[in-house]
């Protein structure tokens, strides 16, 4: 029986081992251990998505996942979106320049959400994104303006793939 | 979330996870996808002592048609099985119900043996399997049984399943030629859990309905089959079918803060009547 657990994970590519008690969510793991704050607790019931990372490029709710559940996977969470030289990713460039953030708190999950919306390689309408979004709640921007973001991303990596 | 720690155990095989839940007894719950069991904890309405996670176990991931069933893997995932080709082309209810679960982080993880045994009255799952006329393979570990869906779900959160039981594999009839199915819910927002909830399949031949099968969901303690609704169908023409199904009695729907009992009663034979419509229409399609 184990009470305490080491894990592994590979966060935003960065390889962390860490023992920790084992009854720790994923998300509490990637928090309290590892200091990789960017995933918040919201509602602990998988609605709210403010815990959204991506587990092996799969959209999860970091509170609802065991940490060792997850040993050995790759976690990406906001951090992991950024350029190679610390500046903002294209969805986060896109985030800002449409002001889709306000309080912030739901801001690094609908990026995760929105990271595995585009990674497909279909073009999604608008309707389509906001179906992508059901399961991440935000309470500040009435959803339109993250919205405007995660098309304008879209566009962006259209464009770049046509030149 | 100042939960009650537990301890972990990581079974590797079904079998040694049997194994430990007769060994920890009341005190130990099975995780497979979590996210049942981790939202109970979070909120600290499940305070498990131990934990035994089945979900790096190898194998009941497959879905397999052979001798006219379809066959899948109790830790199937939702999204998996929402897109798996063989299940869309043998008993397409199945993916249709699993991509209308919660939302696509519940279906990366959640699976369809945690589905079943976890009973939620409102879940997708219990219902189509309940309308299919599935049956689960249960084992202890030392021995398998067969349970069928309609006896298997007992009431709200509560089953056929034994102690030291898991669920390893459901099989459901493959849709059989001319038959069309229909699955309907509604809830207030996407991925919240259905109000009301209905899966029917019906065949139709010269024009008429001449077998149906229909179940609902979210209106009591359990998913159930809608007998008489069924014999209501029989000879109807599908253009009649709405007019010929009366006031649900079947169901004994409960209010709650999410619906009145009426409010329920209601949804629940509307979505009834448009299941049947898009069943209806499938079966002829097909025909």
């Amino acid at each position: 029986m184990t009470a305490t657990i080491t894990t592994t994970l590979t966060v935003n590519g960065r390889q962390i081992c860490k023992a920790a008690p084992a009854h720790l969510s994923l998300l509490r793991w990637l928090r309290d251990v590892a200091g990789v704050t960017d995933p918040k607790y919201g509602c602990g019931e998988g609605i709210c998505g403010s815990c959204t990372v991506l587990l092996d490029g799969e959209p999860v709710s970091s509170c609802l996942v065991l940490a060792a559940q997850a040993d050995g996977a790759a976690i990406t969470t906001a951090s992991g979106l950024l350029e190679p030289d610390g500046s903002l990713g294209r969805l986060q460039r896109a985030f800002h320049v449409t002001h889709a953030a306000q309080c912030g708190y739901c801001t690094p999950g609908m990026l995760m959400a929105a990271a595995a919306a585009l990674a497909g390689s279909q073009r999604l309408s608008r309707q389509e994104i906001r179906a992508r979004l059901h399961g991440n709640l935000c309470r500040c921007t009435g959803y339109g303006p993250i919205v405007d973001a995660i098309e304008l991303a879209q566009d962006e990596a259209a464009d770049d793939r046509g030149k | 979330m100042f939960i009650r720690p537990f301890d972990y155990e990581r079974a590797e095989h079904l079998a040694d996870a049997c194994d430990l839940l007769r060994a920890h007894g009341e005190a130990a719950k099975v995780i497979a996808g979590g996210q049942s069991l981790m939202a109970l904890v979070n909120l600290g309405l499940a305070q498990p002592e131990v934990v035994i996670d089945i979900s790096r176990a190898a194998g009941y991931r497959d879905c397999v048609a052979a001798d006219g069933y379809l066959t899948v893997g109790a830790l199937t995932t939702h999204a998996r099985l929402a897109s798996d080709p063989v299940a869309a082309r043998c008993q397409p209810l199945l993916g249709a119900a699993a991509g209308q679960i919660g939302n696509a982080r519940v279906r990366s993880r959640g699976t369809l043996g945690g589905s079943l045994a976890h009973s939620d009255p409102a879940a997708e799952l219990p219902l189509v399997m309940v309308a299919l006329g599935a049956s689960y393979e249960l084992t202890d570990g030392r021995q398998t049984r067969v349970a069928r869906a309609e006896e298997f779900h007992l009431g709200f959160l509560t089953t056929q399943l034994a102690d030291d039981e898991l669920i390893t594999a459901v099989s459901v009839p493959v849709l059989g030629p001319g038959w069309g199915w229909g699955f309907e819910e509604f809830s207030r927002r996407d991925g919240d859990f259905a109000l009301a909830a209905a899966a029917v399949l019906v065949r139709i031949a010269d024009g008429i309905i001449v077998e149906s099968r229909v179940a609902v969901g979210a209106v009591g303690d359990r998913p159930v089959r809608l007998a008489d609704v069924e014999i209501s169908l029989s000879g109807a023409a599908p253009a009649d079918a709405a007019a010929r199904v009366g006031p649900l009695r079947g169901i004994r729907p409960v209010g709650d803060a999410g619906a009145s009992a009426d409010y329920r009663a209601h949804l629940c034979r509307v979505l009834v009547t448009r299941a049947i419509a898009q069943a209806s229409a499938r079966s002829l399609e097909a025909a």
